[in-house]
């Protein structure tokens, strides 16, 4: 093996697994104070009623979800907030049942002054696997600039974590030599 | 179980971790990004299908750089090579993508993606056996005849065809030592990407045979360059996902933790080992996938009928997994004891390199 300076490889480690660590913790972050999210949650795509999905889990035709109807900043539980195709949704919204599937009025209809969602979620097989279809993430569109800070926070991080390991290696004194690649019969 | 709340799931941590490093290990050895292992791994783990897709193409991204940061420090990237294919690749990729769609309008993706991935995979996994067969004969000749044997031994004509192509302009790509026409670089580049794009994968498992058999690189710098070219195209096809709403990015997070393991211990034993040895395991890769792809076509073409075709299909890819790693680590495990002079089967001395 070549000689490797430690004292070198250990700055490298400590500093970059410290960056990698920052990187991590931004993600979370971000993931948590519902930043990432609300990006991902953007726009609506179509006229509808913003909806939790989460929330119509359990309910069925036979027992149909009941959704108040308001114009909600933070949609709590059974509650929908008609929207705009274009507009941003309110927060905890995470899909859209559209005014043509209501109008339809085989997974939701209105009811009074409230939505009444029917088949909130569906269990179908597919790849010999079940998998969920609900209204999640139906119709909604993500902040295109969210693909961007993706990109640049795995690349980041892919960087990071790299030479996180190299400083590694090199701090445990074991660098690795150039292969050679031509020499001896070939 | 980690609740992951873009995509709606609930996901056990140390599976996502597990699959990041076992595929980190075989995408750092032989030098593919492992979509077709990861997404159906995905799908079992409760994700969504579109979101599989995103998450191991975004995945890929991260793995690639931490892969390319460690084949750069052993020497196995070209980046003249690399550089002259990235282009071709993007706009290879691209018509493969609208090639897709072409085909999703006929209503025959499905059935046309299977079909095109098993024959594919099927040609390159005959080709690399042969050639590689061929080429460890040899070696273990030369070895038997006290020779001393470098790092690569292929018999394949194609490299030494395809460099006489005297189209303007002619590059040197030094690491690799190669002196070829641009335009089959970018050419390669362009049908690797279209099938890439077609396909729905990173492309490597087509690119580093290509770079190989076409081009002439050594399987190791083939290895390394195409791990550059993923880090970049997996970039690209991150960023188209994100924007699509297909990512949910502390999935990824998870994944690229475990894949800067498995990355490491695939990336540094092929220092362990010589050419031929990495072409079996990415051949040996292909049959496997080629067997998985085959058993999806099958159900699809029954009608979807037997389940027990699709759930054997994600079983295979699965298990594939982790037969590719233990062949990967019994393959270092020789080469040290080979190294210290230790009894070794008699197929290995021709395909591990004894470390002084």
């Amino acid at each position: 093996m070549a000689e490797v300076s430690r004292g070198k490889g250990t700055i490298k480690f400590f500093f970059w697994l410290a960056v990698g660590i920052g990187l991590f913790y931004y993600a979370f972050h971000t993931y948590y104070n519902g930043q990432m999210i609300s990006w991902y949650y953007y726009k609506t795509k179509a006229d509808g009623y913003a909806v939790n999905a989460d929330a119509l889990k359990g309910y069925s035709k036979e027992k149909p979800a009941l959704l108040k109807i308001g114009p909600f900043e933070k949609i709590e539980g059974l509650q929908a907030v008609p929207v705009k195709k274009g507009d941003r949704l309110p927060i905890n919204a995470n899909g859209v049942i559209t005014s043509a599937q209501v109008k339809k009025g085989e997974r939701a209809t209105l009811e009074d002054d409230k939505l009444k969602v029917m088949i909130p979620m569906r269990i179908r097989e597919a790849k010999g696997f079940k998998y969920k279809d609900t209204f999640m993430h139906k119709e909604v569109q993500t902040n295109p600039w969210s693909g961007v800070w993706n990109v640049v926070l795995i690349l980041a991080m892919g960087f990071a974590l790299g030479l996180t390991a190299e400083g590694f290696t090199d701090m445990m004194g074991y660098k690795l030599e150039k292969i050679e690649h031509f020499e001896g019969a070939h | 179980m980690f609740d992951f709340a873009i995509a709606g799931i609930q996901a056990p941590l140390f599976l996502l971790i597990l699959t990041g490093f076992t595929v980190g290990i075989v995408g750092g050895f032989i030098g593919v990004g492992g979509g077709y292992m990861v997404t159906p791994a995905l799908i079992v783990f409760g994700f969504p299908g579109y979101m599989a897709s995103g998450i191991d193409m975004t995945h890929i991204a991260g793995k690639g750089v931490v892969s390319t940061i460690r084949h750069r420090q052993m020497g196995n990237i070209d980046w003249v090579l690399g550089l002259a294919m990235i282009g071709g690749t993007m706009l290879g990729v691209e018509q493969g993508v609208r090639l897709l769609t072409w085909t999703k309008d006929l209503g025959l993706s499905g059935v046309v993606l299977l079909t095109a991935s098993v024959v594919i995979m099927l040609v390159l996994f005959i080709y690399t056996q042969i050639e590689t067969a061929q080429a460890h004969k040899k070696m273990s000749q030369l070895e038997k005849e006290g020779q001393k044997v470098g790092r690569e031994m292929t018999v394949s004509k194609g490299p030494a065809f395809f460099q006489r192509i005297p189209l303007f302009p002619i590059i040197r790509c030094r690491t690799a030592k190669i002196v070829v026409s641009m335009w089959v670089i970018v050419v390669v580049g362009i049908v690797t990407g279209i099938l890439a794009g077609f396909l729905g994968v990173g492309g490597g498992f087509i690119r580093v045979p290509a770079l190989i058999y076409i081009v002439g690189a050594s399987t190791h710098i083939a290895v390394g360059t195409d791990l550059l070219e993923i880090a970049v195209s997996g970039g690209y096809g991150a960023l188209r996902h994100s924007m699509m709403g297909n990512v949910d990015m502390i999935a990824v997070l998870f994944m690229i933790v475990g894949a800067m393991f498995g990355a490491q211990f695939g990336s540094i034993a092929t220092a362990y080992v010589r050419g031929p040895a990495i072409r079996y395991i990415l051949s040996y890769s292909l049959v496997l996938a080629c067997v998985g792809a085959f058993l999806r076509l099958a159900y699809m073409l029954t009608g979807q009928k037997y389940e027990i075709l699709s759930f054997f299909a994600v079983v295979f890819t699965l298990g594939e997994m982790l037969f590719l790693c233990l062949f990967i680590i019994s393959l270092v495990y020789f080469s040290v004891r080979y190294t210290n002079g230790k009894k070794v089967p008699a197929w290995v001395p021709a395909l591990v390199v004894a470390k002084k």
